[in-house]
């Protein structure tokens, strides 16, 4: 399959400028990061509605949480990392609470790439999942992510959107995305099924492309919406495949391995499932590509996992 | 808007209504509780109208206080005194801190110290973004100040010269076991926060009088949020408890209940026979 490749975080201040357009409750809230992430856009758009809250991201992810109890939709951007590790007990809160905060989170897994492994966030799906009232997905595409941060503003509750930083596949979405429901993306047999989030996209299409030219027919899966998520269709999938692999930009531990194991493991039978992410290890600096290589998100490693179950 | 008479009643009315909480419940942070007291009152009672859409807003950052909070609710007839036994215990609304979802009108869930204040900068900047006038007021403990996320708001709240904060120190000196001061000391605080230009008001955080005039006051200042420490005393109120730190949390005997409502009724006769 042909495309071109796009960056997910150039689009999300024009996608923030285009919801807050529409819904004058939408705030924006930064921590020092508003060119990196792009919401300098917003920032331009509806300064009014614009909160810089420096470099303090435990104080900026409470002010949200104060926002959201003035009635406003506040959308704290900002490194996956920060986002979800910095400060997450105040994040805890907010869910505790079932306060209205949406996050979107750059840089996940190793997007952060130069930056190493200070910066590298291989651990927020597993940290996010764990939050009771939370909701998290997982755009792939820009169709994707717009249709997310319309979603996450319609949804009443916390919300953290998994936005890539690495290019992924520059297509239309197949269909409007729902929460609580994965998306079926390539459907050929029943001999594989490869799942991934978002921010691989590009190489599960690519591994799936692989597998078709080994002669393999499989089914490729999105999970846009980690949680909740679809159970019904991974145990579907799960019942009727030969073998099935994960593909994440994270730890193996923790997040959509994990959690597709969750969902399989009481199934009387259940096809074997493997692991493509970060194994259980601190990663280092480099250009995306030589991070995401050594690190095992490589279609020879897809290949090689689907291979030895 | 009530006196500081009135008001010194009903903070004694709160007070024994703190103490039978925590005896009926067997557990509960009573000292923290009866130090803020007097100024939960008088905020409650004079800024506070919960029937209005936009209103003032109170944040207690120092969540574990929360029986102060039911104390006054009872008297806005929103928690029911009967209650009180169920407090801390399985399947109540009375949480161990507060807790929106089960009470919506204490303003913020809180307990996880430090993480009020930055609630109540949220607050503050979409009220005054929205021309709203009414005040966010947020109170934190002495040894909450030793969170890190404290002083983030703290110089976010000044930065953004957020006069319609409110933030108040409830200064009891004790933490859970020491002297806050001696664990890590907040010394001098008063110049620390002219240093961070905030409008710097030091009361007596049981006198009433000096409570309503540090309010009125804060109410003047325009472009810089306003501090209100006050002096306080942790147990204020129950001979047994003023300024030992075992009444940080626990329950109370028949015994200490007995001399406790006994104090506070001494209390209340005084000010009965004043007015």
């Amino acid at each position: 399959m042909q495309y071109n490749l796009i960056t997910l975080r150039e689009l999300v201040g024009a996608t923030l400028v285009e919801v807050g357009t529409e819904n004058q409750d939408i705030y924006v809230i930064d921590s020092d990061l508003a060119k990196s992430t792009t919401t300098n856009k917003f920032q331009d758009a509806f300064p009014e509605r614009f909160f810089e809250s420096g470099i303090a991201e435990q104080n900026a992810m409470s002010v949200a949480a104060g926002m959201a109890t003035e009635g406003k939709i506040p959308f704290y951007v900002n490194f996956a990392i920060f986002v979800s590790g910095t400060c997450w007990t105040q994040l805890r809160q907010i869910c505790y609470a079932n306060l209205n905060v949406k996050m979107i989170a750059t840089h996940p897994g190793m997007d952060g790439s130069y930056d190493g492994a200070t910066h590298h966030a291989n651990e927020d799906i597993a940290l996010m999942r764990v939050l009771p009232n939370l909701k998290i997905l997982s755009p792939s595409n820009p169709d994707e992510l717009s249709q997310a941060v319309k979603l996450a503003a319609k949804i009443q509750g916390p919300v953290y959107i998994r936005c890539a930083r690495d290019s992924v596949p520059n297509l239309p979405a197949k269909k409007q995305v729902e929460l609580g429901k994965a998306v079926i993306t390539e459907d050929l047999g029943d001999d594989f099924a490869i799942l991934y989030e978002g921010s691989t996209a590009d190489l599960a299409m690519r591994s799936f492309e692989a597998c078709k030219e080994n002669g393999w027919k499989g089914k490729l899966v999105h999970v846009f919406s980690i949680k909740p998520v679809d159970s019904a269709c991974i145990c579907s999938i799960a019942g009727k495949v030969k073998k099935m692999v994960t593909v994440e930009n994270h730890s193996v531990l923790g997040g959509l391995g994990s959690l597709t194991a969750e969902v399989i493991c009481n199934m009387p039978n259940h096809a074997p499932l493997a692991q493509v992410g970060v194994e259980d290890v601190f990663t280092e600096s480099g250009s995306l590509k030589a991070v995401k290589e050594k690190y095992g998100l490589t279609v020879e490693n897809v290949l090689k996992k689907l291979e030895e179950i | 808007m009530k006196d500081a008479k009135q008001l010194k009643l009903l903070a004694n009315r709160n007070r024994r209504r703190i103490v039978e909480m925590v005896y009926r419940a067997g557990v509960g942070h009573v000292g923290g509780a009866l130090s803020v007291i007097d100024l939960l009152t008088a905020i409650y009672e004079n800024e506070v109208d919960f029937k209005e859409r936009k209103r003032a807003r109170v944040i207690l950052s120092k969540g574990h206080a929360v029986p102060a909070i039911y104390a006054e609710l009872v008297e806005k007839g929103i928690v029911d005194e009967s209650l009180f036994p169920t407090f801390r215990q399985i399947d109540s609304k009375l949480q161990g801190h507060p807790y929106t979802c089960d009470i919506p009108e204490t303003d913020a869930t809180t307990g996880l110290l430090g993480q009020g204040f930055s609630m109540a900068v949220g607050m503050a900047v979409v009220k005054k973004n929205e021309g709203d006038p009414h005040k966010v007021y947020a109170i934190a403990g002495d040894g909450e100040m030793q969170e890190g996320q404290m002083w983030e708001g703290l110089m976010c709240a000044a930065h953004y010269k957020l006069d319609n904060l409110v933030f108040i120190l409830d200064y009891n000196k004790l933490s859970s076991s020491h002297p806050t001061n001696e664990i890590i000391n907040l010394e001098p605080f008063a110049e620390k926060m002219k240093a961070f230009n905030y409008h710097v008001i030091e009361i007596d955080g049981h006198d009433m009088e000096q409570i309503l005039s540090a309010i009125a006051e804060a109410k003047t200042v325009k472009g810089t949020p306003t501090i209100i420490i006050a002096n306080t005393i942790k147990g204020k109120g129950v001979s047994f408890m003023e300024h030992v730190p075992k009444w940080h949390s626990s329950g109370l005997t028949d015994e200490e209940y007995e001399i406790a409502m006994k104090d506070l009724e001494k209390e209340k006769e005084a000010l009965v026979y004043a007015v």
